[in-house]
């Protein structure tokens, strides 16, 4: 017998003493102290102003500090995230030290003002990326779809390098801020070349309709590299158009162009994600739509708001794609009934809606004068009318709460992101062209019909009755067939 | 007509090969080579091997792991490797072992017709086996797979032909289309090939229709009309029919020695299980010498499982307290619709159908109620506008927008802070009042509801429970206060949740069940029919339902009931469980690498934190049963790897009770044990791989990465400490019963199914026998033991003079 020691142990497991490697936290606290001065940087130059430079080689200006700060904060989440997540992954050392130099590329892109930086920082940042995508090394299908992703990735590489090149040749400058001065010496269709190129690379970027292939292929990266993808990488499209406001705002009809594919990738997407059953492909659909949004926004001349728009989507798609385990629920078949409203109802929803766009309007100043920006404010509004709509009807709440929570709440969010993207416009002050709202033509109010058409499509189910449109949603986005594991020997991890 | 039925039941046996596959909401365990049980293990792993692609032993890697640390014992090696004829030593036949596993398969990249053929159906398989996912769902569900892809078919361009032609209107058309050209003898082998091509998805639909819920009679799938749209599709892309040819089967029975694998996996079980079984053996001899306690202050029972075993030392530690081990549904088998839920569970192991639907009903509190509707209406309204702000694509942009800065807050409070997360909800919870607390169950038969089981129980029913509960225990006395506690975990951000809740009430929280048994016990009529039937339970003695979290070790009781005369023995008895809860988590913490001083915190934040892959151990570690009365494990500490079943031998004259957990619990541990074992080994074809590319589809399942086949079974995290270190060890599961040799052998002799397993070496049976010195035997198959110290063959006959002997004694 072993005496008074305690209990005799029987059978003792043996200790699984799993060695740490040491790049987790250190990139992790490297990453937060990046933050901590990034966000250092964004007051400073809010109180001297100007912007800081390597002459020739980097510009820190407004957008740069801002975009520090989003990314480093992004980054700091996942890395924070990925210790615990990626615990015992035999490719954490690798996977830290790919996050962190994804980190470090998108910082020196912002940053960078020569030309050759700039394309450099790019192409950097999307193989870092692809490998993130291939993170399991011994696993064919990530392999795959990470050699599918560097594919996409080159090719806007070399739609970018084109650009500048050809923009570099028409001005005679080697940076980016020298050829954005000497744009009116450029004569329009080489200016038109350029801009039509730069959209391109922007389009692939952002996993815009028909360049989201990649992006839905994509989930053989691990979960917390997911969320640096949708919140982080796929902001560059629009990162490169506001940075190039002045080459792509140069024509009129060109900007109404990016309107269109950014609401046709807006609808789209949204339209994809309606019939997904897996999470992430779900999620994937969800940022081509908010990407093409994004787009839209600056295509109608709203750069600041689309800086805005990826930012608080960056929150929201890393918040999903990081909880995408709570994702699973035990259902029944039944289908839910929608409940009825009152004439009461009907007014309150009015009311708010009205206010929302108000509110919006005048704290935003978008949508006070008859431009682009109405599209924007009406957008608000039917939200706000959707919202109110949908908790009105529902006669199982209080009516305390029906009445009262979208005014109590939907209105303080507005105020929210109207704060946020005032706050941006002004760290954005003295960027080129942040605001250059275009004037209401036809094709934007084409636009405008084309979202209160998918409103009414989709609160009716009218869409839902066409074979053909459901089949071929399902098939524009299946990932590409290599990427799929449908023999699970294939799939050997350890 | 007879054709149809011939196809059915040919593919009825073809789909013995797939294991079934659970929905992952109620993560049932399962042997995942269930169909080949039937078969030696060493065979049957061979086969599955051929057909499913997944290893069947652990890898050499493993084996040095544990020759290297001391788990293999070098003399049972040694003995075991003489025995099979092996004569070199130990070092050289790993090696030799490697050498042989390190021929990797090469993967086949380029893309083959059949390639096309899994790309199309597993596209349209998610499709239509999607429970509420897509806001827009496959069309024509309602009519069936075949019909639905058939449908779907013209439009789609990835199939080849999609008209009549190609897709006739009936799905045994299909088949028989497609396979004119094939003698009839060999359907069996075509169907069984193209039935275990994507195993997820066939186990998924093989449960989904043997178990008939809502969704399956919504939108019915069978395999006949999977099989149907998976050969025309074949035919269509002009891909293999019939199997490659299965030269495969010449090999394997080139000679009858018993493979390196198996010898070395044996030597490591007989390692554990001499431990095990001589501590045991030992108690036993000690234990029948000292005998009578006085009445305890309370007494627990907990499930089997293996987790209970180390909150139940600690909390005999604490206190003057007695604990008992019995099945966590407590031997109800009932369907559970909680208070306010949509849809019910069918609260009992699979090896039973529910008999009895049992739901929450609000009695007391009329004020709780009311504020529990509110919160809950309220969080369901508020889920309701963001899910339909969300899905509309006019509105979700600006919803994000407006919504934006909330998530980031939240992104930074989950990640940065997960320990204050769970205090947050610790404190919702405090402010919102569970259903339980003005619930009741709806124990009482009710002779007028329209259900499709009877709701309730009766009071024969009700009577019987509870005697079996005593029997199976082979329990004599009563404490004032008796804790029946079922277990749930409690964990973030996991789609295996379910696989950490009790697995005896088919991966469902334990607590419900729980309620019932100590409802029953409390009941006066219950009470005097038990009496007479010899089970005489004191006035003073109170029953009281609990649920023990198995991820944070706290014991909440369900104290509605209590009386205030126990008032005094409740609120010791609390904080006796806080002492308990603070050693368990300890000790559960350490195992999990966070260090000795971690506990309690470390276990809390792990149950709240959205990152934490690892939030509890679970079963892993599952070794050992053993069936017996609880002094004979008492002061050992087993380190969670070994199930316990209260039993005692003395009070059980016919084998009844024994008979009833070998059938029964026996069956259902050793199900757990293989598939712990299954996906340790192979954890690509037999488990889910890693979490960290996991993609949840459909609410039924994960896949790796962009899609495919559906992955089934445990992850990788549940089971490895890190991606090349196991923590659990995979080994069969070794049973240990307290009872005369005689019982267990009559017992197995009328159990075919039982002494199948046994024989065919799926788990290992050994029985501590107290009219024989206590001395262990090993069950050797066709009912034949061997003696553990003298390792002779002994037959025992049932003789006259042994149960003489037996009841003399007593």
């Amino acid at each position: 017998m072993t005496g008074q020691t305690g209990p005799k142990t029987v059978g003792q497991l043996p200790n699984t003493s799993t060695s740490t490697p040491r790049a987790p936290a250190v990139f992790t606290r490297f990453v937060w102290a990046l933050f901590v001065a990034s966000l250092g940087a964004l007051v400073a130059r809010q109180l001297t102003g100007g912007s800081w430079e390597a002459p020739g080689l980097v510009v820190v200006d407004g957008l740069t500090v801002l975009l520090w700060v989003v990314v480093t904060f992004f980054s700091g989440i996942v890395h924070s995230y990925s210790r615990r997540y990626m615990a015992g992954s035999e490719h954490v050392t690798r996977f830290f030290t790919r996050l962190f130099a994804f980190t470090l590329s998108v910082m020196v892109l912002v940053a960078a003002d020569h030309v050759a930086l700039f394309g450099a920082a790019w192409l950097a940042m999307g193989l870092v990326m692809a490998d993130l995508i291939g993170t399991v090394r011994g696993w064919p299908q990530a392999q795959a779809a990470a050699a599918l992703a560097r594919r996409y990735f080159v090719a806007s590489s070399l739609l970018l390098g084109a650009a500048l090149a050809t923009l570099a040749w028409a001005t005679g400058a080697t940076t980016v801020s020298g050829i954005l001065t000497a744009v009116d010496t450029v004569s329009n269709s080489i200016l038109l070349v350029a801009a039509g190129l730069l959209l391109l690379a922007a389009m692939v970027q952002s996993a815009l309709i028909p360049f989201h292939t990649w992006l839905l292929s994509s989930m053989t990266a691990p979960t917390p590299a997911s969320a640096l993808m949708h919140a982080g990488f796929v902001n560059a499209g629009g990162i490169l158009l506001l940075r190039f406001a002045p080459v792509v705002t140069v024509d009129a009809t060109f900007m109404l162009l990016v309107t269109v594919v950014g609401a046709a990738s807006a609808l789209l997407g949204k339209l994809l994600k309606a019939v997904q059953t897996d999470v992430k492909r779900k999620l994937g659909c969800s940022t081509t739509g908010q990407m093409g949004f994004m787009i839209a926004q600056a295509g109608l001349g709203f750069f600041g708001a689309a800086i805005a728009h990826l930012i608080l989507h960056g929150f929201y798609k890393a918040y999903l794609f990081l909880s995408t385990g709570e994702q699973v629920e035990h259902t029944s078949p039944e289908k839910s009934t929608t409940g009825t409203a009152t004439l009461v109802g009907g007014a309150v929803t009015l009311l708010t809606a009205v206010a929302g766009g108000a509110l919006f309007a005048l704290l935003t100043g978008k949508g006070t004068h008859l431009d682009s920006g109405l599209l924007l404010t009406g957008l608000i509004s039917l939200t706000t009318l959707h919202a109110t709509w949908t908790v009105v009807k529902n006669t199982d709440v209080p009516a305390a709460f029906r009445y009262g929570a979208v005014p109590l709440v939907f209105l303080p969010a507005i105020a929210v992101y109207a704060g946020v993207y005032t706050a941006v416009a002004a760290v954005l002050a003295g960027v080129p062209l942040v605001t250059a709202p275009t004037d209401l033509t036809l094709v934007h109010g084409l636009v405008a019909v084309a979202f209160l058409v998918a409103y009414v499509a989709i609160e009716t189910g009218a869409y839902q009755r066409s074979h053909r449109l459901y089949v071929a949603l399902v098939n524009a986005s299946q990932p590409s067939s290599g990427t799929l594991l449908t023999a699970t020997e294939d799939y050997n991890e350890y | 007509m007879n054709t149809d039925s011939a196809i059915s039941e040919s593919i009825e046996q073809a789909a013995d090969s797939v294991g079934s596959v659970w929905p992952l909401h109620s993560f049932v365990t399962a042997n995942p080579l269930a169909g080949f049980e039937d078969q030696p293990f060493h065979e049957a792993v061979e086969r599955a091997e051929d057909l499913l692609g997944g290893d069947g032993y652990p890898s050499p890697d493993v084996f040095r792991r544990a020759w290297e640390t001391g788990q293999i014992d070098s003399d049972v090696l040694a003995a075991k490797l003489d025995e099979h004829g092996y004569d070199a030593d130990p070092e050289t036949l790993l090696d030799r072992l490697e050498a042989t596993a390190d021929s990797t398969p090469d993967i086949d990249t380029a893309e083959t017709p059949a390639d096309r053929v899994d790309a199309v159906l597993t596209k349209w398989l998610a499709a239509f086996l999607d429970q509420g996912t897509a806001t827009w769902s496959m069309p024509d569900r309602e009519q069936g797979f075949y019909a639905a892809v058939r449908s779907v078919a013209p439009h789609d361009g990835a199939i080849p032909d999609g008209s009549a032609d190609a897709w006739p209107a009936a799905p045994t058309d299909a088949i028989e289309r497609v396979l004119a050209d094939h003698p009839r003898d060999a359907w069996p082998a075509v169907f069984e090939h193209h039935l275990t091509a994507l195993p997820g998805w066939t186990g998924f639909i093989k449960q989904r229709a043997a178990d008939d819920d809502a969704w399956q009679s919504t939108y019915p799938i069978t395999l006949a009309g999977y099989l149907a749209v998976r050969l025309t599709l074949t035919d269509l892309f002009d891909a293999q029919v019939l199997p490659a040819d299965p030269s495969t089967d010449a090999e394997a029975t080139d000679d009858d020695s018993v493979a390196l694998e198996e010898v070395w996996l044996s030597a490591w079980e007989a390692s554990y299980r001499s431990e095990l079984v001589e501590a045991v053996a030992d108690r036993s001899a000690t234990a029948a010498e000292t005998d009578e306690d006085g009445r305890p202050d309370a007494q627990f029972v907990f499930c089997i499982d293996t987790r209970s075993e180390i909150i139940r030392r600690h909390i005999e530690t604490a206190g003057d307290y007695e604990t008992h081990g019995y099945a966590g549904f407590f031997g109800i088998p009932m369907r559970y619709e909680g208070y306010d839920a949509d849809v019910s569970v069918d609260a009992c192991p699979p090896i039973l159908d529910a008999q009895h639907r049992i739901t929450d009903r609000p009695t007391a509190d009329a004020g709780d109620q009311a504020t529990y509707d509110r919160w809950s209406s309220v969080t369901e309204a508020g889920g309701k506008l963001i899910k339909s702000l969300k899905s509309n694509a006019a509105t979700a942009f600006s919803y994000v927008e407006s919504a934006g800065s909330g998530y980031g807050l939240a992104l930074a409070a989950r990640t940065l802070l997960p320990g204050r997360v769970y205090d947050a909800h610790e404190a919702t919870d405090e402010r919102v009042p569970d259903a339980h607390e003005f619930c009741e169950p709806s124990v009482d038969y009710n002779p007028d509801a329209v259900t499709e089981i009877r709701e309730g129980l009766t009071l024969d029913e009700q009577v019987e429970y509870a005697a079996t509960a005593f029997e199976l225990m082979g329990w004599e006395q009563f404490a004032r206060l008796v804790v029946v506690a079922g277990h749930a975990s409690q964990t973030a951000n996991n789609p295996f949740d379910s696989s950490l809740d009790c697995g005896a009430c088919a991966g469902n929280p334990g607590g419900p069940n729980a309620r019932v048994l100590a409802t029953i016990c409390n009941d006066e009529a219950v009470r005097a029919e038990l009496r007479e039937r010899g089970h005489d339970i004191p006035e003073d003695t109170v029953f009281v339902a609990g649920e023990h979290n198995t991820t944070t070790d706290e014991v909440e009781l369900y104290d509605g009931a209590v009386p205030e005369s126990h008032a005094d023995d409740l609120e010791q008895l609390r904080a006796d469980l806080e002492t308990a809860r603070a050693g368990a988590a300890a000790e559960r913490a350490d195992d999990m690498g966070a260090g000795e001083n971690a506990g309690v915190r470390e276990t809390e934040r792990r149950a709240a934190d959205w990152a934490e892959t690892r939030p509890e151990w679970g079963l892993a570690g599952n070794a050992g049963f053993v069936v017996g009365p609880r002094e004979l494990t008492e002061n050992l500490d087993l380190d969670g790897r070994s199930f316990l079943h209260s039993y005692d031998w003395a009070t059980d004259d016919d084998g009844d009770a024994l008979e009833a957990i070998v059938t029964g619990p026996m069956v259902v541990t050793q199900w757990i044990n293989t598939q712990y074992y299954f996906a340790t080994v192979d954890n690509g074809v037999y488990g889910s791989g890693s979490k960290v590319t996991h993609n949840p589809v459909g609410n039924v399942g994960v896949y790796q990465g962009n899609g495919g086949d559906l992955m089934t079974g445990l992850p990788l995290q549940s089971l490895m400490a890190a991606d090349d270190e196991p923590y659990h060890q995979p080994l069969r599961l070794s049973t240990v019963i307290h009872a005369p040799v005689e019982r267990v052998t009559e017992i197995l002799a009328n159990n075919e199914a039982v002494t199948e397993l046994l024989d065919n070496g799926w788990l290992s049976l050994t029985v501590v026998d107290p009219e024989q010195d206590h001395r262990a035997f090993h069950y050797d198959g066709e009912l034949s033991w061997t003696d553990h110290e003298t390792a002779a063959t002994v037959t025992p006959t049932p003789t006259d003079e042994a149960t003489a002997e037996a009841t003399a004694d007593d």
